[in-house]
């Protein structure tokens, strides 16, 4: 069978879940929207802070609950790996004729698909709610990109971890993982609000390269981040480096399974 | 069958006794509600540093002393559940159904392990206000405000403990009951724990200024930041009282109706 074939047949068996069990999609629709919703609501006030790049706090925090939503989507490919692993379902696929990487193409494929799913519903919500997308769609897609690229580390790292540790104690590490990747970035305000120890952190961090991707379209054209490439290709770079990185150790970690 | 009061007394201590003990044997479930709280304060102090400038703010020194009392709350929410996810897991083992074989009070059963959640409540209160102290987050109103924090700390727990204790005699589930955990996250959001009233705006802003979280951690908040006085007092106090009064009753009432069907 042709890697391509596989990939098909992996990511469709990925994507078939959602309609099988849609209970299982559901809490990856309402956590983002709950995050972007609670988020906006309590720090309301925060866009009134001087130099603050954007005047509406949903404007801010819809990327923020995009992104969350993506990650935990792709460390979520881990889990039910990890649930494959113990069923002896992934013992099946391995001994059957296809390429190491459509085990890891295939079903990270699927998960890109919910998570396109998932963020155009937390746009829709999110322009309901009163976000603007100043960028245009240069801006809508900056975004696309940035949960895509984040989705993809994501479930690298989860697969990665999955692989490596073949039951739930590597579920705890992927969430905390994620967890803490997401908030020791610009994830609630922007770097220049920011102050002491997480300015530090943040500054060093990938994820707040790739926020501000998703954030170049969504900012006040005054910003200096607005549309720039400077924000752009930092973002770029991040997404690519992070995703063959964590795509890397789970190939690696999967071989050594294999072994 | 009637129990005399000393028995009951008896009963009472030596459950409680027992899930409390249970509680600081796990220190891998409580570690998690001691630990965010924490990490949630040191992000926000770097984070929201230039928010207390804000108009709708109080007068703070710092951000992590206008988040004190949220932390707190935080953390109490998060760790009550522990206590009734205990009682699910007796349901489950059925340790439960031979402590009613065993002439014990059917109230000690349920107050024995609300018991434990309760102290460690208290306890996780003191230990936010100790850990915040070093970097200079203190309670203005004094030993007073300390003492009806941690009190506070203790009802909450017993309160929302009660509240969990209702869905565990219900399904009997201890998942069932970690299921509810989501509820006390979107309440505490809801509220003004991380942010003031004052600064949100619209329907959020209304359900905040419903929320009865919003008024117990603005007594507390209020005791950190400007002292004693009787609303702070009442507010810190009161309102968890309150709850507890009513949830304790709606356990009790789940209890009948699980003791009914047996």
């Amino acid at each position: 069978m042709t890697t391509t074939r596989s990939v098909g047949i992996l990511a469709t068996r990925s994507v078939r879940t959602i309609r099988r069990l849609p209970s299982a999609f559901f809490p990856a629709l309402a956590m983002p929207i709950f995050n972007m919703v609670v988020f906006a609501g309590t720090f309301f006030a925060i866009t009134q802070i001087p130099n603050f790049p954007t005047d509406r706090s949903i404007n801010w925090y819809m990327p923020l609950g995009i992104m969350m939503g993506a990650a935990f989507g792709g460390v979520g490919l881990g889990f039910t790996t990890i649930r494959d692993i113990e069923t002896g379902f992934y013992d099946r696929l391995r001994m059957s004729p296809t390429s190491r990487l459509s085990l890891i193409l295939g079903p990270l494929t699927g998960t890109l698909i919910r998570v396109l799913l998932m963020t155009t519903l937390v746009i829709v919500i999110g322009i309901v709610l009163g976000a603007r997308f100043t960028g245009g769609l240069l801006g809508v897609l900056c975004l696309y990109i940035s949960a895509l690229g984040i989705a993809t580390t994501g479930a690298g790292w989860g697969l990665g971890l999955a692989f490596k540790f073949k039951d739930m104690r590597g579920a705890a590490i992927m969430q905390l993982s994620i967890f803490l990747v997401m908030f020791l970035s610009s994830a609630q305000v922007p770097l220049e609000v920011m102050s002491g120890w997480l300015h530090t952190v943040a500054r060093i961090n990938p994820a707040t390269n790739i926020l501000r991707l998703a954030r170049v379209g969504l900012v006040n054209e005054s910003s200096a981040d607005y549309l720039s490439w400077n924000a752009i290709w930092g973002g770029l770079v991040a997404v690519v480096v992070m995703s063959v990185l964590c795509l890397g150790f789970a190939l690696r970690n999967l071989q050594k399974l294999s072994d | 069958m009637r129990h005399k009061p000393a028995d009951t007394a008896r009963q009472f201590a030596a459950l409680s006794r027992r899930s409390t003990l249970a509680i600081f044997r796990q220190p891998a479930i409580i570690a998690p509600s001691l630990i965010f709280p924490l990490f949630f304060a040191a992000l926000g102090s770097s984070s929201f540093s230039r928010a207390i400038s804000l108009p709708g703010f109080p007068q703070v020194d710092s951000y992590l002393q206008f988040t004190l009392a949220g932390t707190v709350t935080q953390g109490v929410l998060f760790g009550s559940v522990t206590g009734a996810a205990a009682l699910a897991t007796d349901i489950e083992e059925g340790f439960f159904d031979r402590l009613l074989a065993a002439p014990t009070s059917r109230t000690s059963i349920l107050f024995g392990r609300l018991a434990g959640s309760s102290v460690f409540g208290g306890l996780q209160a003191l230990i936010f206000l100790l850990a915040l102290l070093p970097f200079g987050v203190t309670v203005q109103a004094g030993v007073l405000g300390y003492v009806s924090i941690v009190l506070a700390g203790f009802l909450t727990a017993f309160g929302v403990g009660a509240l969990m204790s209702v869905v565990a005699l219900k399904t009997g589930s201890a998942e069932a009951v970690q299921g509810t955990f989501p509820i006390l996250f979107i309440l505490l959001f809801l509220s003004s724990a991380f942010f003031p009233r004052e600064t949100m705006s619209g329907a959020y802003r209304r359900i905040a200024d419903f929320n009865p979280i919003s008024y117990m951690v603005e007594g507390q908040r209020s005791l950190s930041i400007d002292g004693a006085s009787l609303t702070a007092m009442t507010q810190t106090l009161v309102i968890p009282t309150g709850i507890a009064v009513l949830t304790t009753m709606l356990a009790l009432r789940q209890l009948s109706v699980r003791l009914a069907a047996r």
